[in-house]
């Protein structure tokens, strides 16, 4: 089927809102993150000087900002690997056929309507080493009180962990929305066949909802990367000694807590460059594996 | 007909009533002080506004004093700063050299307003005087005293001196706990603050160029002596369970852990004066309160004055720069000092408040209010306690802050302090090319 417009200049007017709302909020801050990587600056750009590369030279010679690096990527490969097979499983669970199942899944959704400083409130609510419920029930039954916030693993462990919960709302929906689609008969066909339970999962189930999971895995290491600011602003600040701190947050404290404008831009120049690259990857490699069906 | 003719009547009223508003001068005014201290800010400019039928301030908080810091930096580019900014003592070199700022002594020059200088605390004033001039306005001023649990100390039949070394709160604290009172002795905020307060204790400038008041700073003294005192302290403070962390600059948590008595002591802000004794009166106990402790065999020096001050901008028309002088002085006048003080613990400021508080008596009935000021009173006059100057100051309590981490989580302090000095150093050199220094 072929529609035709009625001239040369419609089509474009059609785009001219989108064009400059993406151009305002998207290209042009772009273009000024990459100009701005450029300068050293203070007091939010009232003074600069040019300094060229230097910003990327010294962040990639920095044992702190490559530290920083490091924290990010575990961080990340833990909410994604993690935050995709938990909310399968539990999509898979929430998708039979019970009584009030339209009730566990909207409450399966809610974490995710919460802002990101709500849930890390809860959070540290729950966690807080003196005055947290967690600690005041482990200390009850089995007599110990483990630092949450101040040890360098027990932090990374909780921040992933409140990351993955969060985002477990995000995921669920669309997995359910997949798996309601993945046609009813053929999984019925195999199971005819002698086909078990597991093997109709690995064989159909999985294969159907593969364009579901690779969207999931790209926006979950999107999420990780970009979206989990608030939850450690709030739980950790970064530490204990930057074990937390990851780029995002690396960033966030040089632009706002430093002022150092300059120095931040370079690093959400190298940000983007870094999803950028992931993304192609997965398009190339895993993004080849996916059934699109039809 | 009659109707309208009540329409143009009441359209007269309101034009008439928009006219009169706006022959008065129009201030604005931001700060970073939330809770009951925003209401009563609130209710001071609102006694301002009755009492100068001329001038309308309208009042703001803006979040922390770095997100208020921010948001003036933001409105200045965009060409409408607040005329009054609140800004924390920190902040006072990035202040100067942001150059939105108009100095206090020229305005008040300028303009005729009268403020008795002369009246207000020296302390007060030095750590906002820059090569001799008054560049802001004392507002909330305070330093950190240490609170104690009299009530829980009473039962091991220990008392507070009132100038406590930092055996005595070692001792002190092991003994609450082996008593099992307190599941820890101390605890404060995990907070560069406090570093800079012991280093100021002891003597010694944080920053060279004595301590960035002759020219820009360009090392930080971490590696002297004195800061590895310290640092080693903090250190076995914490490995001894003595010392329990409440989180990074986590000020709630850490009032919160002392007011429910899990901890016997704690080291904060004179500000939490008013607070403190409210928890404590309620919860049926009673609070105390005594010096920074220093370690044994030392001298003490003073500490630092903290808090904030008030921060004139320039670029508005005379009226309201004449205007904006005059709120401020007026918030430090003699009657609003007192209101000030006695409703949050930040210190009086002027000497008349000081000698009518006595009068009034009412040190005597709250000698806990007393400490922070004696405390400040009998501080050396040397650039150790007049505090540092730095325009890179979040950044070098963040680093120092994790050092701090890193020595809880067991590096070694020496390593932590020297990884530290590395990152602020590159800082204060950064900053100073920055600004062609």
């Amino acid at each position: 089927m072929e529609s035709k417009f009625p001239n040369r200049l419609y089509p474009l007017l059609i785009l001219i809102p989108t064009l400059l709302i993406c151009g305002m909020f998207l290209y042009y801050p772009l273009a000024q993150s990459f100009s701005w990587s450029l300068l050293r600056s203070a007091f939010m750009g009232l003074r600069t000087l040019y300094v060229g590369t230097q910003n990327y030279v010294r962040l990639f010679t920095s044992s702190a900002y490559l530290h920083s690096l490091w924290v990010s990527i575990l961080f990340a490969a833990g909410v994604v690997l993690l935050g995709l097979s938990i909310s399968l499983g539990i999509a898979l669970v929430a998708n039979r056929k019970i009584r009030g199942a339209r009730i566990y899944r909207t409450a399966l959704i809610w974490p995710y309507a919460l802002s990101p400083a709500v849930a890390g409130t809860i959070w540290l609510f729950l966690f807080n080493p003196t005055a947290g419920v967690v600690n005041f029930i482990l200390e009850r039954t089995i007599g110990i009180s483990p630092d949450w916030v101040t040890s360098r693993n027990l932090a990374i462990l909780l921040v992933v962990t409140a990351a993955v919960w969060k985002n477990l709302g995000y995921n669920i929906v669309f997995f359910l929305a997949g798996l309601q689609n993945v046609p009813g008969q053929v999984v019925e066909a195999a199971r005819i066949d002698g086909a078990g339970a597991w093997r109709c999962f690995w064989r159909i189930t999985l294969p159907l909802l593969s364009p579901t999971a690779f969207f999931l895995l790209i926006m979950n290491m999107i999420y990780a990367f970009f979206g989990v600011f608030g939850l450690i602003d709030v739980l950790t600040k970064g530490g204990p000694a930057n074990a937390t701190n990851i780029l995002i947050y690396n960033l966030y404290r040089d632009a706002f807590m430093h002022n150092k404008w300059g120095m931040a831009a370079t690093q959400s120049v190298i940000l983007f460059v870094m999803v950028v690259a992931f993304t192609l990857l997965q398009f190339r490699t895993t993004g080849r594996k996916v059934h699109y069906g039809g | 007909m009659k109707r309208a003719l009540v329409l143009v009547m009441l359209a007269l009223l309101v034009v008439s009533g928009l006219a009169l508003a706006q022959e008065k001068t129009q201030i604005v005014f931001w700060h970073a002080m939330s809770g009951t201290r925003e209401a009563l800010i609130q209710r001071m400019v609102d006694n301002f506004n009755l009492t100068h039928p001329g001038i309308e301030v309208s009042v703001e908080y803006k979040g922390s004093y770095r997100d208020t810091l921010n948001a003036a930096q933001a409105a200045a580019v965009a060409g409408n700063a607040p005329n009054v900014l609140h800004s924390f003592e920190v902040g006072t070199q990035q202040n100067l050299d942001m150059g939105i700022f108009a100095l206090a002594q020229d305005v008040i020059d300028q303009y005729g307003v009268v403020i008795p200088w002369q009246d207000y605390l020296e302390p007060a004033l030095n750590y906002y005087k820059i090569g001799g001039k008054q560049a802001s306005f004392p507002w909330n001023s305070s330093n950190s005293i240490l609170y104690y649990n009299k009530t829980m100390l009473d039962k091991i039949g220990e008392t507070m001196p009132l100038k406590p070394t930092f055996e005595d709160i070692l001792r002190i604290g092991h003994e609450l706990m082996d008593a099992g009172l307190a599941e820890a002795g101390i605890t404060w905020p995990m907070h560069g603050w406090f570093y800079e307060q012991w280093m100021a204790e002891l003597g010694v400038d944080l920053l060279n160029n004595d301590n960035g008041r002759s020219g820009y700073a360009t090392e930080i003294n971490l590696l002297d002596p004195a800061s590895i005192k310290i640092m080693t302290w903090l250190k076995q403070l914490y490995d001894e369970g003595v010392w329990v962390n409440p989180g990074r600059e986590d000020w709630a948590q850490a009032r919160q852990n002392f007011t429910t008595q899990r901890v016997a002591m704690m080291i904060s802000s004179t500000s939490d004066v008013n607070l403190t004794e409210n928890a404590a009166f309620d919860g049926g106990w009673e609070v105390g309160t005594a010096y920074m402790p220093v370690p044994k065999d030392y001298e003490r020096h003073g500490v630092v004055i903290g808090g904030g001050s008030l921060w004139l901008t320039k670029g508005h028309s005379d009226a309201e720069m004449k205007a904006a002088a005059e709120f401020v002085v007026y918030m430090s006048q003699v009657s609003q000092d007192i209101t000030w003080h006695q409703s949050t613990g930040y210190f009086a400021l002027r000497k008349t408040s000081l000698q009518a508080l006595d009068l009034e008596g009412w040190y005597q009935l709250h000698p806990n209010y007393k400490t922070a000021s004696d405390q400040l009173a009998e501080s050396q006059v040397i650039t150790a306690t007049q505090g540092g100057l730095s325009g890179v100051f979040p950044e070098i309590r963040t680093f120092v802050e994790d050092a701090m981490e890193e020595v809880y989580g067991g590096a070694k302090v020496v390593d932590a302090l020297t990884k530290a000095k590395g990152l602020i150093d590159q800082a204060l050199a950064d900053y100073k090319q920055l600004m062609g220094g």
